[in-house]
């Protein structure tokens, strides 16, 4: 980050190659839809390098960075909200489009080769999760991170995120419990 | 294996398998090819900065509008005390809102947001509790009419505090993705708190109403102002 920001060109895009899977993860597990997800990233990867002048140098760049792409999700879920209803031409609405967490359609779909079959009725569960306990979810069992980072990330209290990890846990589990997963 | 376990090494997995992700487009591609370096944040330099112009700021609205005029009466380790309460709690939200914990990026909101309620309750209650004054000092009663003419007292000590909201705000920008209304609520009360101290050695009315709900109020007042214009002013 410290070489980007002194304008070395290689940098970023070594940052891209490094960060960039990881924020997709989080875009595709909380938008559940690829070309979204892809569209937020490089909307979020575009902040960043607007507001590079931000960094600290010695500093830890990987959760300002996340925090930026929490805000951008929320102003494009808050920019759909205002715009919820969609009209084809001919004034009938749009069908929603079925997708799958991971953005591809149902049939290009390949689950992770460890047990498959959990990792499919896990991501499925997690798609009925309520965005806030999704994120929790997502931020602290699926990216590893620490209840605290969780928090800066979301812009929570660590109190409010323990709890909606908790909560979107339980309810993950309840819901695997209810597909026959035990 | 337990089921929690099952499920907890399944979720793992899923975060391991990261996608790849999609080239940069063009125009981005076309920006990073053409970088330019940009200087990182200096958070104590920008303290700094904020601290010393906000005061030379605060000095020229007070040497504009005249000391009080009750102030050779005042016994000198009140006004010194008073002062140095309002002074440090400008610098140390300012602190709290501009540095952030080492190693980190963004500053810590949360301290600025409670340090900012801390700040409103105890200048509201001590301007009602503990009424600075002397036997110069202008009292009158504590009617709605005169409480509704602090309202000079409201306006100078939200200008004071104007400067550093600015400043911070635009100093901050990218900095708070997250919790920046609570960090321009932390900086429009130390905005408030410097609006405070200018008021304290401005303002020769010792009526515990005015002091409280006037000059503590100028804190509220600013804390809402920092509050509205940082989210708006640092994001990019």
């Amino acid at each position: 980050m410290e070489r980007y920001c002194d304008g070395e060109a290689q940098a970023f895009r070594d940052l891209y190659a490094l960060v960039a899977p990881r924020l997709l993860g989080y875009f595709l597990r909380m938008a559940r839809e690829r070309a979204l997800a892809e569209d937020l990233l490089q909307v979020t990867f575009l902040k960043i390098h607007r507001a590079r002048g931000a960094y600290i140098r010695g500093a830890d760049p990987v959760p300002w960075m996340y925090a930026i792409a929490h805000r951008t999700f929320l102003d494009e879920m808050r920019k759909r909200k205002r715009a919820k209803v969609k009209l084809s031409s001919d004034g009938h609405d749009v069908p929603e489009q079925a997708a799958h967490i991971s953005g591809k359609a149902a049939s290009e779909v390949h689950e992770p080769s460890h047990d498959p079959e959990l990792a499919k009725a896990a991501l499925a569960a997690l798609e009925k999760l309520p965005d806030k306990q999704r994120e929790a979810v997502v931020l602290t069992k699926l990216n590893g991170k620490s209840i605290a980072e969780a928090a800066a990330i979301s812009g929570t209290t660590p109190g409010a995120m323990k709890v909606r990890a908790h909560r979107g846990y339980a309810a993950l589990r309840k819901a695997l419990a209810a597909l026959g997963v035990s | 294996m337990t089921s929690e376990d099952r499920i907890d090494q399944t979720l793992t997995g899923l975060g391991r398998d990261l996608p790849l992700p999609p080239p940069l487009s063009a125009e981005f591609e076309a920006e990073i090819t053409q970088l330019r370096p940009a200087a990182p944040r200096q958070p104590r330099r920008q303290f700094s900065v904020v601290a010393l112009l906000s005061l030379l700021y605060g000095g020229f609205l007070v040497v504009m509008t005249d000391l009080r005029p009750d102030i050779d009466d005042l016994p000198m380790l009140g006004v010194l005390t008073y002062s140095a309460v309002w002074l440090t709690s400008f610098l140390v939200i300012t602190w709290l809102v501009l540095i952030p914990g080492r190693g980190r990026v963004m500053p810590n909101w949360r301290y600025a947001g409670v340090s900012a309620a801390i700040a409103v309750a105890t200048f509201v209650a001590a301007g009602l509790l503990l009424p600075f004054g002397g036997p110069d000092s202008v009292t009158f009663a504590p009617t709605l009419d005169s409480l509704i003419n602090g309202h000079k007292c409201l306006i100078w000590g939200t200008i004071t505090s104007l400067v550093p909201i600015a400043l911070g705000s635009l100093l901050l920008r990218g900095s708070v993705p997250v919790g920046s209304r609570w960090a321009g609520a932390g900086l429009g009360a130390a905005g408030g708190s410097l609006g405070g101290l200018m008021l304290h050695l401005h303002c020769p009315v010792a009526e515990p109403l005015h002091l409280g709900v006037i000059h503590g109020g100028v804190v509220l007042v600013a804390s809402v102002i920092g509050a509205v214009l940082l989210p708006t002013a640092s994001r990019h």
